[in-house]
């Protein structure tokens, strides 16, 4: 999946774009670059923070404002942040996407580098994004109906996006081995402030 | 102890939004997505008769919250640090899942890390990826 010197080579360009945010006028720079893929997104290194501890370079919560490169997000924790977008910062929203496509009121999770003005600059932003374990409660056209802790949830299959992987499958689009009452992983993203959904990948046991 | 291998996913807890925002703070009462934690399925006797590792052949001491393991994404070979803070996965309902890159393959869940732990190493949208669990 992740090559070692493709790897590398992604990891010190990662850098670069990082290290042009911090040093100033490089927004620009980093944007010629152009953006990375999100499955290559992480940061590189040796870790700087405590197991147990927070880590000040991830944020979470909710898009309050989005301005000039800038999401403003409430942390679930009612911590506040300065989210600085850049033309390395990879996107996520059900798929790899762009900017453009981010609105407020959608949650996320981010990942980057803090800079010494209180922002972070991100490599990688996942909008919306949900990992939820549950059973199959009913299926229909389209739609898979989840039991998760007690709740349900409506997860969408998006045709040409969603796809399923059946034990060490590739992942594929056929839907047919699901079954109600199994469990599944569900990646998928959020429709703000609903009880539903979008289907990214369904991990199910054949 | 020589590592184990298996596989790794991602959990939510602690204050979130969305199907999140009920996850509360774990089993140990110290649970954040923000923070390098991971929950484990032998972090107690209540927590192993939920998760049954065994029943998947898997062998996995039991070490109670705030324990610190690394966990190594066999796919880049990145490590993170983190401690327990919850329990799970529950391997039993997965015995005998693989995820693989290329060659390289990994069967049976045995971490869960926080969102925090687990894009240090692997990327949110991955899900699910094959790993090793050491002590040092």
């Amino acid at each position: 999946m992740n090559g070692g010197t493709e790897m590398t080579e992604t990891i010190d360009r990662r850098r670069l774009l990082t290290s042009a945010v911090v040093g100033s006028a490089a927004l620009a720079g980093a944007t010629a670059l152009g953006s990375l893929a999100p499955e290559a997104a992480f940061a590189a290194g040796d870790q700087a923070v405590e197991p147990g501890a927070p880590d000040p370079n991830f944020a979470e919560g909710r898009i309050t404002g989005i301005s000039a490169g800038m999401l403003f997000v409430t942390g679930s924790d009612l911590a506040l942040w300065r989210i600085r977008i850049t033309g390395g910062t990879s996107i996520w929203k059900l798929r790899p996407t762009t900017f453009d496509q981010v609105t407020v009121g959608d949650g996320l999770y981010a990942r980057g580098l803090r800079l010494p003005d209180g922002t972070l600059a991100a490599d990688s932003v996942w909008v919306n994004i949900v990992n939820v374990h549950a059973h199959i409660a009913a299926i229909g056209r389209n739609v898979l109906h989840l039991d998760h802790k007690g709740k349900r949830i409506v997860g969408h299959l998006v045709p040409g996006t969603s796809a399923a992987r059946y034990n060490n499958t590739p992942a594929v689009a056929d839907m047919s081995l699901l079954r109600v009452g199994k469990h599944v992983q569900v990646i998928g993203a959020w429709v703000p402030d609903t009880n539903e959904v979008e289907i990214a990948t369904v991990y199910a046991a054949a | 102890m020589a590592a184990l291998t298996g596989t790794m996913s991602w959990f939510c807890c602690g204050n979130s939004w969305g199907p999140c925002g009920t996850a509360g703070h774990g089993a140990c009462g110290t649970c954040n997505s923000g923070s390098y934690q991971h929950a484990w399925p032998n972090a107690s006797a209540a927590c192993f008769n939920i998760t049954r590792p065994d029943t998947c052949g898997v062998s996995m001491t039991r070490r109670g919250c705030g324990f610190r393991h690394y966990t190594t994404n066999r796919c880049n070979g990145k490590r993170i640090g983190t401690t327990i803070a919850d329990c799970g996965p529950q391997t039993d309902l997965w015995c005998g899942e693989r995820a693989c890159c290329g060659s390289v393959c990994g069967t049976n869940r045995i971490v869960d890390l926080t969102p925090a732990a687990y894009s240090q190493i692997a990327s949110l949208s991955s899900g699910l990826q094959p790993c090793s669990v050491d002590t040092v």
